[in-house]
């Protein structure tokens, strides 16, 4: 077992006894916070069958083959497997897209092969980037983000360059 | 994103009329059964982090946490009144710990206080719209809970490279951030262009870009 499995009960336990010193009911807390994830499957879920419909669709007709092919010479370049092509191009529109891919990933190369490895560094290390913009200027009168899309693509491919690389280190 | 989804639809199923329209319903369902799956695997992993997240909130630690993050704060966002602040503070909190549910609320409403009312955006609003889209979260939960689900041997083994992978976005954000900025300015000075950022706070602002 490696160092980085203790990590999480660790800190569970270290939350759960400072708790206690907090004088606050863990236990209440917690039914109470599990309860509110009714909410986030309930608006997760349509956004997931409408993802997997387009991705099952783009991989079933092949799309998928063509368009990795497309892009082989520039992801050759950069470091990254033609495999997780799909996973980087939806990752910036939806979340919820990338953790279906993700899935899809697991069951064709395996859970701990390279690929899939690289694929959790990235889907973790990411986010929405387009749905976060629109969300969250939704309530101001700004209409044009100056150098701000350029500039979370870039930076999120760097992040995928850098997430494929480490995962060939370790 | 409703274009990128038709455009899935109408190409994959289009392909499909030629090469193989008798799998093209089957498909479909099976992509909707696949979400049903996923659903369910995700519900497990959010009842216990929101449980666990609950936790962290009820006994302050988050605040706690808040309060490390004003030197932070302070370096990126430069001066800001205590309200938005304030929201600025709660909202990397919570993308660090990875409560996706409280980001939200948090970064519209230090959106709002950092526009204050106007149609130009500032360097400010462009640092939070960065920190927010490369992902601050230190532990990839829903991905290990994935990982685990999927029958991992090792799916915790992914917790450094996510880290590393997300310092490096986040980074590399922050800099390329800065350096517009800073051309921005220049060009602004020298006239050039008149669709430079407006500072909020010329002074403050300018001290803090050139320090």
């Amino acid at each position: 077992m490696q160092f980085s499995s203790y990590l999480i009960p660790i800190l569970i336990i270290l939350l759960v006894v400072y708790s206690i010193f907090k004088k606050n009911n863990a236990y209440n807390s917690f039914v109470y916070g599990a309860k509110t994830s009714f909410d986030l499957v309930l608006t997760s879920f349509p956004y997931l069958v409408a993802i997997f419909i387009a991705v099952e669709l783009f991989s079933v007709s092949g799309l998928s083959k063509i368009l990795g092919m497309a892009l082989s010479p520039l992801f050759k370049v950069l470091g990254i497997p033609i495999e997780l092509s799909e996973l980087i191009l939806l990752k910036p529109f939806t979340g919820c897209g990338s953790l279906a891919v993700l899935e899809n990933i697991f069951a064709t190369y395996g859970v701990d092969s390279y690929i899939a490895r690289a694929g959790c560094a990235i889907a973790g290390s990411s986010e929405a980037i387009f749905y976060i913009t629109a969300v969250y200027f939704s309530q101001t009168k700004v209409k044009k983000f100056s150098y701000g899309i350029p500039v979370a693509l870039i930076s999120n491919l760097l992040g995928v360059v850098a997430a494929c690389l480490i995962c060939k280190i370790i | 994103m409703n274009f990128v989804w038709i455009s899935f639809i109408v190409v994959g199923l289009g392909i499909m009329l030629f090469k193989n329209v008798d799998i093209a319903f089957s498909t479909i369902l099976t992509g909707s059964e696949k979400a049903i799956a996923l659903t369910l695997k995700l519900w497990a992993i959010y009842a216990v982090w929101l449980g666990i997240l609950k936790i962290v909130e009820d006994t302050g630690l988050n605040q706690k946490i808040g309060k490390l993050l004003n030197p932070i704060i302070n370096k990126l966002f430069g001066k800001t009144d205590p309200e938005t602040h304030n929201q600025i503070a709660i909202n990397i909190t919570s993308n660090l710990l990875g409560m996706g549910n409280a980001c939200t609320p948090s970064g519209i409403k230090a959106m709002n206080g950092l526009s204050k009312g106007q149609d130009v955006i500032t360097s400010g609003m462009i640092m939070l719209m960065i920190l927010n889209t490369s992902s601050l979260q230190i532990l990839p939960t829903t991905v290990i809970g994935l990982r685990v689900a999927a029958g991992s041997v090792n799916p915790n083994d992914i917790i450094f490279p996510t880290l590393f992978a997300t310092f490096v976005s986040t980074f590399s954000g922050i800099m390329l951030c800065k350096l517009c900025e800073k051309f921005k300015n220049k060009r602004k000075k020298n006239g050039k262009s008149k669709s430079a950022l407006p500072q909020p706070d010329a002074n403050l602002e300018a001290k803090h870009i050139y320090k």
